[in-house]
């Protein structure tokens, strides 16, 4: 009792933020977790169907770890629920991301590794690749494939005159199946609505805000050839608000370019950060950390 | 009981908060900012009401690590920022710092904060008091 009631008082005053949050959900920057500390992460998309297709709410939580100043670690848990079907839980993913360098340079890489242990029933589009999600069949036949896989992306990103400019290039290789190597890519801009930060406590200020734009998309695979023909795209503006001194809003609707997938993704978002986590954590069961 | 155990925990997170400052802090040597960098004069030099903005950004980004009163926190390795040394190093180079970061020292980058409010933290840091360092002239240490 005692323990988790030290775990609540951590996790309700224990934090605060860092430099505000990416506002993108797709697109990855070269930003880091800090060391020590933990993110925790809820997040849905929801997909507005069209003709022939049944709305869905995929939700997803996602704990973000700081290993170490230049190596981050994430766990995601995912589901999804259908209109007119069922609710299921898709998998789990883990991902690490990796900064070479230590300095900022005009273009900044980060090597990205996640294994991904999900159904095809999966809805998140946390990436969209190849051709995209199945969002036409039912659950129950979608969840009796569950594919172990591999995926790999270059994110490289930069900052220039307070934008930042940021590229993923992604491949994912399903080891379960034959499906040869699928690719995608996203691409996202954004900055602060303010340069300068006010002097008074308010949370309505310009400086609390990002807003910028993403477009994402699948490249087709070896199987199928590399193509932007007759696969998902989307170009979605994206909003976060830094809500609280430890937590964050985002918001972005995605419009589809291509007749594949939904017409139309809103995805919200809300992020928490817990600071230290790592030292807590170890002191709470008797470490020195 | 529970609120007594609740109290004591909030007395302990913050004494060890204040209790943390980094009077043995030395600087890592390999980091430093170039010369072109050095020399940047901050572009808000002259508007000096803008380190309102700048302690409201410290507070929010830089505490964690460097303490309420930028003296730093020993168990971040924090540096001083009151310190003789880091108070006397240009605005250019303080800028730098808080830009590109010294992660593997634990120091993040902060390139994603707009410039102008990078140099509102530099106007802030040297409002920040500094203060006599014995340490300092030792030259063994």
């Amino acid at each position: 009792m005692k323990r988790i009631l030290l775990v609540f008082i951590f996790l309700a005053g224990g934090g605060r933020i860092q430099a505000q949050e990416s506002p993108y959900f797709v697109t990855y920057d070269h930003h880091l977790e800090e060391p020590g500390n933990l993110e925790l992460e809820v997040y849905t998309t929801s997909g507005i169907p069209r003709s022939g297709q049944v709305a869905y709410v995929a939700p997803y939580m996602e704990m973000e770890y700081g290993v170490t100043g230049r190596w981050t670690s994430e766990l995601y848990l995912e589901g999804q629920g259908t209109v007119g079907d069922s609710a299921v839980f898709t998998g789990w993913r883990f991902e690490n991301r990796f900064r070479p360098f230590q300095r900022e340079h005009w273009i900044n890489p980060v090597l990205y590794l996640e294994y991904e242990r999900t159904s095809e029933a999966t809805r998140i589009q946390k990436e969209i690749v190849g051709g995209g999600p199945d969002v036409t069949s039912p659950n129950s036949e979608l969840q009796v494939t569950k594919n172990h896989e591999l995926e790999a992306k270059l994110n490289l990103s930069g900052i220039t005159h307070d934008w930042s400019i940021a590229a993923n290039f992604i491949t994912e290789k399903n080891l379960s199946q034959g499906e040869g190597f699928e690719f995608g890519y996203a691409f996202g801009v954004s900055r602060s609505l303010a340069s300068l930060a006010s002097g008074n406590a308010c949370r309505l200020c310009r400086e609390n805000f990002l807003a910028g734009i993403e477009i994402y998309g699948g490249l087709g695979s070896t199987e199928d050839g590399f193509s932007v023909h007759n696969k998902a795209h989307y170009v979605a503006p994206v909003v976060s608000w830094q809500v609280s001194d430890n937590g964050s809003l985002r918001f972005s609707p995605a419009f589809a370019l291509t007749q594949e997938g939904s017409p139309v993704l809103l995805r919200f978002g809300y992020s928490y950060e817990v600071r230290a986590f790592g030292s807590k954590l170890a002191q709470l069961f008797g470490g020195k950390r | 009981m529970r609120r007594l155990l609740l109290v004591a925990a909030m007395c302990a997170i913050s004494f060890g908060a204040l209790a943390g400052q980094n009077t043995s802090y030395r600087q890592d040597a390999g980091w430093r900012a170039p010369a072109e960098a050095v020399s940047r004069p901050n572009p808000l030099a002259s508007r000096p009401e803008a380190a309102a903005g700048g302690e409201k950004l410290f507070k929010r980004n830089c505490v964690e690590c460097h303490g309420e009163n930028g003296s730093g926190l020993a168990k971040k390795n924090a540096a001083d920022l009151l310190l003789p040394e880091v108070q006397a190093q240009s605005d250019g180079t303080l800028f730098w710092k808080i830009t590109n970061g010294n992660t593997d020292r634990g120091m993040p980058s902060f390139s994603r904060l707009p410039e102008l409010q990078r140099w509102q933290l530099v106007l802030y840091v040297r409002k920040l008091k500094p203060m006599p360092n014995p340490q300092s002239q030792d030259p063994g240490k």
